[in-house]
């Protein structure tokens, strides 16, 4: 995670997002050759900072309130680093939603530098699942997950592969604090699983889950995926859950729940 | 609350608490506006939005719900659902298993809360009024307050408009629940005849009134004095 400090992640340094560096930002699964080209462009030894990611920038109020969190931390990110991003990059396409493509043009707009990326399938990839099927606690398996975006190098130390007890479908959410009630030996299902695979828009591999596992599919608030995760969750009789903001008692108790009678 | 050796369990939820004395029997539902005034309240077992720091032990609720019903209902396949203030919890066994259960909340949630706001203010007794074959959509209690007062402003007599939304409220919850052909309902709607006839045209139901996740909670009565303060089962 990016919260606090320096973390090195193999051949790149991600940075304290609120510090005086320059960053390269981008949001969803930017093409690689993209974030390649900006990297070289504007500086390799820029940090990288996931948009996407609430890094505790303060709410800009520039989008409505009913709008997916994810966007929001997007939009509140960028105000709050303002000139200290060289560059977004930004996914627009099929492997991220309408609503980041209006917050890429609302950024532009606003006067930042932004590149936009849409991932083609003649660029998907095939890579491992080994943390999406693998035994470890959800957070540290989604985070690891998304990780891959910047730095696809394989996991010298994988985690061991697992029969899934239960799934997780669906995004990062905005508060991982949803995620410490699955047991580690719950598989990664959804947009995430996409990433892990090189595939993000993949939408046949996106609605696969396996059968006879309880899954809980997951969205924030506001989501276009919303209709794809109560689809899914009425054919495999899964659980729906969306959260806007930071999640709830209730809505903790309805995973709890879920899980434990499931 | 507790003392003495008397065992008392409680369903706090957010607008009504039930409270069941185990040795008497006597059940006392109170506003839990009251609830939270009475600062020594605390219960040996407990549920509900506002029961988790009041209590020995304390259960979720849709697991006391759905505990609560198989502890009720012989059926081997039935669906239950508990129309609250606050949400709607649902859960559906086959063969005496969870087949599915689901629970809403912020969105499509509060409607619950809202049929007493607006009861309250027009003075509305659900005994008396019919149910409305008509409906406003009740996407959530502030949606469909906004719906009721729009029909309201346009001459719709308080007493319809209202009816309007429980009509719209039933509606949810038989589209929420899956439109099963008979269910089991649970919770302070069972005491709404508007609601009852209103929800009659849509299916068969068995009302089980206010205490199955009351119920739900007499599995942990030999957890009491083996678990810390404010537990979770």
């Amino acid at each position: 995670m990016l919260h606090a400090g320096i973390v090195t992640v193999s051949r790149f340094t991600m940075m304290s997002p609120f510090s005086n560096d320059t960053f390269i930002g981008y949001f969803g699964f930017p093409r690689r050759a993209v974030l390649r080209e900006a990297r070289e462009r504007y500086g390799d030894d820029l940090a990288l900072i996931d948009l996407d990611i609430d890094h505790g920038a303060p709410d800009t109020g520039v989008l409505p309130s009913t709008t997916c969190r994810i966007i929001t931390n997007i939009i509140d990110n960028a105000v709050h680093l303002g000139d200290r991003l060289a560059v977004i990059v930004a996914a627009v396409g099929e492997d991220k939603c309408d609503r980041g493509r209006h917050a890429a043009f609302l950024l532009s707009k606003m006067g930042f530098n932004v590149v936009e990326s849409r991932f083609p399938p003649e660029e998907f990839e095939h890579r491992v699942l080994m943390y999406s099927q693998g035994r470890m606690a959800l957070a540290d398996k989604i985070n690891r997950i998304m990780e891959t975006v910047v730095d696809p190098t394989p996991s010298v130390e994988p985690p061991p592969e697992c029969t899934p007890t239960h799934g997780f479908w669906g995004v990062p959410p905005h508060d991982f604090r949803l995620l410490e009630l699955f047991p580690p030996t719950t598989h990664v299902y959804g947009w995430t699983r996409c990433v892990e695979a090189g595939r993000p828009g993949d939408m046949e591999l996106e609605c696969f889950v396996d059968e006879g596992v309880p899954t809980v599919f997951f969205t924030q608030s506001f989501c276009v995926k919303q209709d794809l995760a109560h689809y899914l969750a009425e054919r495999y009789g899964g659980l729906a859950v969306d959260c806007h903001r930071e999640v709830n008692d209730s809505i903790l108790a309805k995973v709890e729940a879920f899980i434990r009678l499931s | 609350m507790h003392g003495g050796g008397t065992l008392v369990i409680a369903d706090c939820g957010s607008t009504w608490t039930k409270i069941l004395d185990l040795d008497s029997g006597t059940l006392e539902v109170i506003p839990t506006k009251e609830l939270v005034k009475r600062k020594n309240a605390f219960f040996d077992i407990a549920t509900g939005h506002s029961g988790r720091n009041r209590c020995r032990v304390y259960k979720n609720e849709l697991i006391a719900l759905a505990e609560g019903g198989l502890s009720i209902v012989d059926d081997e396949d039935f669906s239950l659902v508990d129309v609250g203030g606050r949400d709607i919890k649902f859960v559906r066994f086959k063969g005496r298993k969870v087949e599915k259960l689901d629970w809403n909340l912020a969105c499509g949630a509060t409607t619950g809360a809202t049929v007493e706001l607006l009861g309250n203010y027009y003075d509305i007794d659900f005994n008396t009024i019919p149910p409305s074959d008509k409906w406003v959509n009740v996407t959530c209690g502030v949606f469909g307050m906004e719906r009721v007062l729009e029909q309201i402003s346009f001459g719709t007599p308080p007493e319809e408009s209202i009816a309007m939304f429980v009509h719209g409220l039933v509606r949810n919850v038989f589209d929420f629940v899956g439109r099963p052909p008979y269910l089991y309902l649970s919770g302070g709607f069972c005491e709404n005849h508007c609601f009852l006839k209103t929800i009659a045209s849509y299916c068969d139901f068995v009302p089980l009134g206010r205490t199955v996740p009351l119920e739900g909670l007499k599995g942990d009565i030999p957890r009491v004095g083996a678990d810390v303060p404010g537990s979770d089962s």
